[in-house]
C-alpha cells in the first residue's frame, strides 16, 4: 500500500491541503516577484556609475608599459623567472602578474596582433555568483573586488571564470586570489583612473565610462568598416556583458578571447536555483513532503515494532 | 542465491528476511595483514596531508589556475560522495517510499555514507588554500546565497558532523547498552525513547539536506560554462547528479554487501537483495532517461555518435548503466549473486564516470595546460580512501552493523583492546529483558 490509497482522517486531509496550496503559492509567487528585481537577469544592464577599459589591438605597439605601471600600483613582483633574474617576463597571468601583453602570431602568414589581458570586469561576474562568502565582489564603478578575510581558497572562482582570470598563489603559505581589481583601492577611489589606461603611450587602452567608451568603439568601426573582426566590440555582450572592451583586427578567438554567449553565466547558473531556494521555499517543501510520508510509515514502523518486540523478544535496531 | 533456512521465528510481516537484523563480526582477526597494509597507506595519506597544513599547496599538487580543482575535490569529494548516498538512496526508499525489508541494511548504508562524506571532508579540508577563513560559515549575514559552494560547503559538513552522526548514534548507544553497567543501561533507558522521538524529525533533515547538496554538486559545474564539453554541460547536471547519486547509493550498497557476506561468509538474504536490486534498476533507467530527454533537448544528441574520444566516452558511460539496468530486469540474473554483483560494480563504475567525467576529463579550458595528478596527490587521495576502509572494518567487528541472522548473535560485542580474549557473554541474558527497555 502507498501512500496514495491511504485512507486520510480528516486531519490529514487538512494538512494535505495546506502542502498543496503552499506547494501552488510558492511556485507562483517567485516568479511574479522575480519579473521585477531579477538578481541575474539573462542580460544585465550595466550600471550608471560603471567605467570601463577600450582596447585596441590595433593601436597597440607592445611596448609593455603597461605591466610596470600595473606591477608598481598593486606592488606586484616582476616575474623574473624565464629571464633569468633580469626583467619581467611572465608567460601569461599568474601570481605574479594582473596584467600582460600577450603577442598572437600566425605561424603561415604575417598576421599579428597584441593582446592585453586582465580581469574583464564582467557586468554579472560568475566569480562573485560562484564565491561562496562573498570575498569577490563587485563594488563602485562595477570593479570586481577580492577580499582576503572571506576567502577560503575553494578556487571555484578560477573554475567559474570564463577567461581564467583569477590566479591562485600556489605557492604561498597564506594563498591569496590575484586578479586585476581595476586599480580599485589604489586608483580609483582618489579619482585616478587605472594605472595601465595611465601608462599607455599609443592610446591602445583608454579609460572612460562604458557607454561612452561604447559609443566611441563604435564610432571607430564606423569610420574605419571593415578594418576591425566582425565589426563589433567584443565585451559590449559576451557573457551578458564586461567592462573591458575590445577591438581587434585579428579574431579575437585567435588572440585569446573566448567565443561566449550573450548571456551571463550567473543566469544560466541561478536561473532555476534561485527560484527552488527563494526563501529556502524548495527545501522547507521538500521537508513537508517528506515528513507527511515518514510520519506515516514511522508510525506503522512503531506499530508493528512494539508487536514484533513482544512476540519474539528481538530488539528493533535503528 | 545460496538457500538460507528458513526462519522458525514468527516475526510478523515486515522483519522477516534472513538479514534480521544488525549483528556484528566476532569471529576471527580484526588485525588482518591486509587492514594493516591500509592502516600504512592512511598513515601516509594522513602525515602527508599534516605537513601540507603548513606548506602550500604548490609543491603537493599538479594543480593549476586553469585546473583549480584537483582529484581531491573532483574524485574524493564530488565522485565518492555519490558512493556515500547510500543512507540517502535506501533511506528514502525505506522510509518515504516504505520499502520496509530495506531497513535491515541501512546500518551498513550508514558507516559507508558516513565514511565517504568524512573522508570526503578531511580532504577538502586539506584542498582549501584559507581554512582559517571557515568560521565564515556560522555568520548567515557574510554568505553569499546564490553561490553553490556555500550550499555544499555548508551542508556537507552539517549532514555528516550532525544527521549521518545522528543516524550511526544507535550503534554506539547498543554497544554501551550491552557492554556497560548497570548506570550505563539506566542512563540508555532514558535516552532511547527520547531518541525515537526525535528520529523521524531529524530523518527529514537527513534526506532534505543531500538531497540540496547533492544536486549541488551538478550545479557548481553550471558556472564553469563551455569550458565543460556539451555532452555534459547542461541545465539538467543537477538532477542528473542527483539521480546519479541515488544510483551509486544502490549500487554501493548492494556491492559492499555482497563483498562484506563474501568476506565474513555470511548468507544472502535473497528478498532484500532483490528489492535493492529492483531499485537499482529503476533508478538506471530513470537516470537514462533523463540523460536521453536532455541531449534530444539541446540538439547535442550527434555529438554522442561522432565516435571521437568523447563521444566515446560518453557511449562507455552511458552502457555501464544501461547494461546493469537491462540485465537486472531478468529475475535470473537477479537473483545470481554473481550477476547481481557484476552489475551493481558496473553501474557503481557508470555512475562514478558521470560524477567524474565533467570535473575533469570533459572539463577543457582554452589555456594549453594540463592536469594530471601528482604523487602526493595521489597518495593522499588513496590515503583517505584507505582511512575509510580501515574504519569500515573496525566498524563492523566492533558494531552490530551487518545484516545476519539474529539468531547467530548472543548480543556480546568483541571487546575493545590489544589482548585478544574471547567474547564476553551477554551481559545480560537476551529474554529477560523486557524488550521496550533495551537500547535505541
Amino acid at each position: 500500500m502507498n501512500i496514495l490509497n491511504m485512507p486520510l482522517s480528516r486531519r490529514q486531509a487538512f494538512k494535505a491541503m495546506l502542502g498543496l496550496g503552499g506547494t501552488v503559492a510558492s511556485a507562483m509567487l517567485p516568479t511574479t516577484a522575480l519579473a521585477s528585481t531579477e538578481e541575474h537577469p539573462a542580460h544585465p544592464i550595466a550600471p550608471a556609475d560603471a567605467v570601463a577599459m577600450l582596447y585596441d589591438s590595433t593601436l597597440c605597439t607592445g611596448c609593455k608599459a603597461c605591466m610596470p605601471a600595473c606591477n608598481e600600483a598593486n606592488g606586484l613582483p616582476a616575474d623574473t623567472l624565464l629571464s633569468g633574474g633580469i626583467w619581467d617576463m611572465p608567460t601569461g597571468l599568474n601570481a605574479q602578474t594582473k596584467n600582460i601583453i600577450e603577442l598572437y602570431q600566425d605561424p603561415n602568414s604575417d598576421e599579428f596582433s597584441y593582446v592585453k589581458k586582465q580581469c574583464m570586469h564582467c557586468l554579472d561576474p560568475a566569480c562573485v555568483t560562484g564565491c561562496p562568502f562573498g570575498s569577490l565582489k563587485k563594488v563602485d564603478f562595477g570593479a570586481v573586488t577580492w577580499n582576503g578575510s572571506l576567502c577560503i581558497g575553494c578556487r571555484y572562482c578560477e573554475v567559474a571564470c570564463p577567461f581564467e582570470v583569477p590566479q591562485f598563489e600556489w605557492e604561498a603559505r597564506n594563498p591569496k586570489i590575484v586578479k586585476c581589481e581595476f586599480c580599485y583601492d589604489q586608483r580609483l577611489k582618489e579619482n585616478l583612473e587605472p594605472a595601465c589606461t595611465a601608462a599607455c603611450p599609443t592610446g591602445a587602452v583608454i579609460f572612460g565610462k562604458r557607454d561612452a567608451l561604447l559609443d566611441q568603439a563604435k564610432g571607430r568601426i564606423a569610420a574605419a568598416p571593415d578594418k576591425y573582426y566582425e565589426n563589433r566590440v567584443y565585451g559590449e555582450h559576451e557573457a551578458g556583458g564586461t567592462q573591458v572592451l575590445y577591438l581587434s583586427s585579428v579574431s579575437f578567438q585567435k588572440i585569446g578571447l573566448p567565443k561566449l554567449g550573450s548571456t551571463s553565466l550567473g543566469h544560466y547558473a541561478t536561473k532555476v536555483t534561485s527560484v527552488i531556494y527563494k526563501w529556502l521555499g524548495g527545501p522547507i517543501m521538500m521537508a513537508g513532503v517528506l515528513g507527511f510520508a515518514i510520519r506515516r510509515n514511522w508510525n506503522r514502523h512503531e506499530l508493528e515494532r512494539l508487536d514484533h518486540e513482544k512476540k519474539t523478544g528481538f530488539p528493533d535496531q535503528l | 542465491m545460496t538457500p538460507t533456512p528458513a526462519n522458525p521465528d514468527e516475526r510478523g510481516t515486515t522483519l522477516i528476511n534472513h538479514w534480521q537484523s544488525g549483528v556484528p563480526v566476532t569471529k576471527g582477526r580484526v588485525l588482518t595483514p591486509f587492514l594493516a597494509f591500509l592502516i600504512v597507506l592512511a598513515a601516509i595519506g594522513l602525515v602527508l596531508a599534516g605537513i601540507r597544513l603548513v606548506s602550500p599547496l604548490g609543491p603537493f599538487s599538479a594543480m593549476n589556475s586553469a585546473y583549480a580543482w584537483g582529484i581531491w575535490k573532483t574524485f574524493n569529494v564530488m565522485t565518492l560522495t555519490a558512493l556515500g548516498s547510500g543512507p540517502l538512496a535506501l533511506g528514502m526508499a525505506a522510509w518515504v517510499f516504505n520499502r520496509q525489508k530495506l531497513h535491515v541494511v541501512m546500518r551498513t548504508a550508514l558507516v559507508s555514507g558516513f565514511l565517504f562524506y568524512s573522508t570526503g571532508l578531511i580532504a577538502l579540508g586539506f584542498d582549501v588554500g584559507r581554512p582559517w577563513n571557515f568560521y565564515n560559515a556560522v555568520m548567515p549575514w557574510r554568505w553569499n546565497s546564490e553561490s553553490a559552494m556555500l550550499e555544499i560547503s555548508i551542508c556537507m559538513p552539517l549532514y555528516c558532523a550532525v544527521f549521518l552522526s545522528f543516524e550511526i548514534l544507535p550503534l554506539f548507544l547498543e554497544r554501551l547498552y550491552y557492554t556497560g553497567n548497570e548506570k550505563a543501561r539506566a542512563f540508555l533507558r532514558h535516552v532511547s525513547p527520547r531518541i525515537r522521538k526525535v528520529y523521524p524529525f531529524v530523518i527529514i533533515g537527513a534526506y532534505v539536506i543531500p538531497l540540496m547538496h547533492q544536486s549541488s554538486l551538478g550545479g557548481l559545474l553550471l558556472l564553469a560554462g563551455d569550458k565543460i564539453n556539451p555532452l555534459w554541460q547542461s541545465p539538467a547536471m543537477p538532477w542528473l547528479y542527483l539521480v546519479a547519486a541515488a544510483l551509486c547509493g544502490f549500487a554501493f550498497t548492494i556491492f559492499l554487501l555482497l563483498i562484506v557476506c563474501l568476506r565474513y561468509a555470511r548468507p544472502l538474504d535473497d528478498s532484500v537483495l532483490t528489492e535493492l536490486a529492483n531499485l537499482l534498476s529503476g533508478v538506471c533507467f530513470l537516470f537514462l532517461a533523463i540523460r536521453a530527454i536532455d541531449l534530444i533537448w539541446r540538439g547535442q544528441l550527434h555529438r554522442a555518435f561522432a565516435f571521437n574520444e568523447m563521444s566515446l566516452l560518453f557511449l562507455l558511460e552511458t552502457s555501464l548503466i544501461l547494461v546493469p539496468a537491462v540485465v537486472l530486469q531478468f529475475r535470473r540474473f537477479r537473483e545470481t549473486p554473481r550477476a547481481l554483483l557484476n552489475m551493481s560494480a558496473l553501474a557503481c563504475v557508470g555512475g562514478m564516470l558521470y560524477r567524474f567525467i565533467p570535473t575533469s576529463i570533459a572539463y577543457t579550458p582554452m589555456r594549453s595546460t594540463s592536469y594530471f595528478p601528482s604523487v602526493p596527490e595521489l597518495v593522499m587521495a588513496v590515503g583517505y580512501i584507505s582511512l575509510g576502509i580501515v574504519a569500515f572494518v573496525f566498524a563492523i567487528n566492533y558494531f552490530a552493523v551487518l545484516p545476519g541472522d539474529a539468531s547467530t548473535w548472543d548480543h556480546s560485542f568483541r571487546p575493545f583492546g590489544w589482548k585478544r580474549r574471547a567474547p564476553a557473554p551477554a551481559a545480560i541474558p537476551l529474554l529477560t529483558v523486557p524488550a521496550l527497555e533495551r537500547g535505541a
